[in-house]
């Protein structure tokens, strides 16, 4: 009886366990945008110290709202149109609402209602909506996911409606393709660009008695080993170098680019130029210019190890311009510069940004696509690249940066030695391949050369099969 | 005459339990044939809008069993399993064994000991991540008694160890408060006898304690399995699985082949191998309990 009794408890405690895991793993972080109103970001003084020269411009950064406005609620019925985005930092988060505040109140034939949903759980939906169906009308999609999302038919294209709008040529070539399939047919529209340079806390720089930032790999590896203090727990470095798509991006410039007056690029990982960077930074690691910890280290890790004065110089993003002069609050002057990844006076970086598209089974196709045209036109990407701390993705569009002017013509001129990834259906497959390769050689002392080469005989029956894009 | 009636009220029964079984038909075993067929599928990024996958026998999983990075992961689920299975049990059957006992303050503290089982996992996950930095509490602990602590999420070598401490701490508590019900199954008079037979408290814990509570133990020990080898959170949430798949298992590797690479039929794969792991667990468990009825 009692061998009965404890059999039932048992099977019952299993049940609740497997219950409990069950509802845990199923639930969405999914939150409305009504949720999303109640962030609020922390109230932002506005202006640097005046000892920050480099800085002290900085009197109006796009981060000194203090709160993300709501969305408007009332349909005043009007047909609703659903978006998706992941935008998640003070600025773009705020700016997506007002975005779409503003739209709903200049016409009166749809809402756009924005909901926030966190970037992976956003991707999973996307995968889940791919066979149910379930998907936004509207959803936002990083860069080098795009195509990925169109060969699993998250997308809709839209060729017949915008590929004759006369404003599509104004868009840059990089961004635009990554809204394309393989045969050319048009899915969305890129919204923002961004990319990666070199930040560099001048006064650690000056104490090691370096007075220029690093205009080349060798000044960039000299200035890293001289301001590296393990007395004080200051890394010369910081970057991230996660397993994720995050990793691929930051260290990508490093594997493409040019030494000896020769580029590397991906569609040949054993050329040697691919390797002297690698390299690099698995020395960084293994001498203490680098934590090891930047294998587990998102972008916004090593950014707040940069402005936390734990790290000298470290890869940074134009989207991290937003907030960096409130984050590090004059504790240190600090300059933006090219990502000094080869030879000198050349550079290499990744483009990011993202795109929206319009879904399968949206609605109501037209609205979305005006939308698209509204959000997307010379007048808003400007205002948007100002109020997110982004660059635009047209060349008609010229915003007046009011903060950190000096940072983003740097990133503006960087773009033109940034590489983009893919458009490729399996650019998931193949970044994973480069930031295991990097994590070899960052964590177990592999040579680049070994690394890389492991990673090619992956990637190249891939790129047999279908090429990535000329750049 | 007896049969005849005894079948009758099977029938009888038969339209009651229907609703639980259309029930589990249609939300558990419907995804489990779903997930089988996929399987023997080649359904990837380049075919799942176009419905063009084709079924390919056992190729997904001849690839996976000569896959180094496949080998290196089940490994790793085994590794955490047993680790976890052994830590836990062995503490939790020392707490068990502690907290029985009537002390002042014994209720509350078993309390406390509680609060690690009711954090939600992605919580404990997050405290794993900063507890076990280079610079984070178990190294400073360390060096304040003069010893390099390792860099325990970094290194290949020791992340996994990392994670097996984080998921041990949410275990031990569930293992001792199964034990402890299992403890107060066994009679004391059995104990109070032995006493005046003049057996010591190790003969009475080997002679008495353990083979009345074989059940309990068994019935804690595979719910543990089961509970532990399909771990996901934990090391989802504290190191993604890496660094280089250190602390991948069968069902994070699962989730990245089919959510970020959309290899979605090799995903599937991964996870019948998961799933025919536990089932044999599973029936072993059932057979036991069977067992157990039939000697009662």
């Amino acid at each position: 009886m009692k061998r009965k009794v404890l059999s039932i408890v048992m099977a019952g405690i299993m049940i609740l366990g497997l219950g409990a895991c069950g509802s845990s793993s199923s639930t969405t972080s999914t939150s409305s945008a009504a949720a999303s109103t109640a962030q609020s970001t922390s109230s932002a003084s506005a202006a640097s110290s005046a000892s920050a020269a480099d800085t002290s411009a900085a009197e109006s950064t796009a981060s000194s709202s203090t709160s993300i406005p709501a969305v408007d609620p009332n349909t005043n019925g009007a047909e609703e149109i659903t978006l998706w985005h992941y935008f998640d930092s003070s600025a773009d988060a705020k700016a997506i609402v007002e975005k779409c505040n503003e739209y709903n109140k200049l016409q009166s034939k749809v809402h756009i209602t924005p909901t926030y949903v966190s970037r992976t759980e956003l991707m999973n939906q996307y995968t889940i909506g791919a066979v149910s169906g379930e998907l936004p009308d509207i959803g936002m999609v990083d860069s080098p996911d795009m195509e990925s999302y169109i060969s699993l038919g998250v997308f809709e294209d839209v060729t017949d409606e915008l590929g004759s709008w006369d404003e599509l040529s104004n868009f840059y070539a990089g961004p635009l393709s990554s809204c394309k399939d393989a045969s050319g047919k048009l899915y969305g529209l890129p919204q923002n660009s961004n990319c990666l340079c070199l930040a560099v806390n001048m006064d650690l720089l000056n104490k090691a008695g370096i007075t220029d930032v690093p205009k080349s790999m060798d000044d960039f590896k000299k200035a890293v080993e001289a301001t590296t203090d393990s007395a004080n727990s200051v890394f010369g470095y910081a970057m991230c170098a996660i397993s994720t798509e995050e990793g691929t991006f930051q260290l990508l410039p490093w594997i493409v680019a040019t030494h000896d007056g020769t580029k590397s690029s991906l569609s040949d990982l054993t050329n040697a130029n691919c390797d002297p960077g690698l390299d690099m930074l698995g020395s960084f690691v293994k001498n203490g210019n680098m934590s090891s910890e930047c294998v587990n280290w998102t972008q916004a890790d090593a950014y707040n190890q940069f402005c936390a004065g734990k790290a000298a110089l470290a890869e940074v993003g134009t989207w991290h311009m937003a907030t960096m002069s409130k984050d590090v609050n004059g504790t240190f002057n600090y300059k933006i510069c090219l990502l000094p990844t080869g030879d000198s006076g050349t550079s290499s970086s990744t483009i990011g940004g993202e795109n929206f598209g319009i879904c399968t089974g949206c609605k109501d196709k037209a609205a979305c696509v005006e939308f698209l045209k509204w959000f997307m036109s010379a007048d808003q990407e400007a205002k948007w690249a100002v109020l997110a701390g982004k660059l635009p993705v047209r060349s008609d569009a010229k915003p007046e940066y009011t903060y950190e002017q000096d940072a983003f013509a740097t990133f503006q001129d960087e773009m033109n030695y940034a590489l983009a990834r893919g458009p490729h259906a399996q650019w998931p497959t193949i970044s994973e391949q480069l930031y295991t390769a990097a994590q070899k050689v960052l964590l177990q002392g592999t040579s680049a050369s070994d690394a890389l080469a492991a990673a090619w005989t992956v990637i190249s029956p891939i790129l047999q099969e279908s090429p990535l894009p000329q750049q | 005459m007896k049969t005849q009636i005894r079948s009758r009220k099977d029938r009888e029964c038969y339209p009651f339990i229907l609703p639980a079984f259309i029930y589990l038909l249609v939300v558990v075993g419907y995804p489990i044939v779903y997930n089988f067929v996929l399987s023997f599928k080649n359904t990837n990024v380049k075919n799942l809008a176009s419905g063009s996958s084709v079924f390919i026998g056992f190729q997904n999983y001849k690839e996976l069993f000569t896959d180094p990075t496949f080998l290196l992961i089940l490994r790793n689920t085994f590794i955490f399993t047993i680790a976890c299975l052994a830590f836990q049990f062995t503490i939790g059957f020392l707490f068990a064994l502690f907290f029985y006992k009537k002390f002042t303050f014994a209720g509350p503290i078993r309390g406390m000991i509680l609060v690690s089982y009711m954090i939600p996992m992605s919580v404990t996950g997050l405290l794993g991540q900063n507890i076990f930095l280079n610079t984070g509490l178990i190294n400073d602990l360390l060096s304040r008694i003069g010893i390099t602590g390792p860099e325990w999420l970094t290194q290949t070598s020791t992340a996994l160890i990392g994670v097996i401490i984080m998921n041990c701490w949410v275990g031990i508590p569930f293992n001792m408060l199964l034990l402890i019900s299992g403890l107060s199954n066994v009679p004391q008079e059995v104990y109070e006898s032995s006493s005046i037979d003049g057996a010591t408290k190790v003969q009475q814990f080997f002679q008495i304690t353990l083979p009345l509570m074989k059940d309990a133990i068994f019935a804690v020990l595979m719910l543990g399995f089961i509970y532990t080898f399909r771990a996901f959170d934990l090391m989802y949430i504290m190191t993604a699985g890496g660094p280089l798949n250190s602390t991948d298992v069968l069902a994070t590797y699962s989730y990245t082949l089919s959510f970020t690479q959309y290899q979605f039929s090799k995903g599937s794969a991964v996870a019948v191998v998961l799933f025919l792991c536990l089932l044999i667990v599973g029936l072993f468990y059932l057979r036991l309990i069977v067992k157990g009825e039939e000697d009662t």
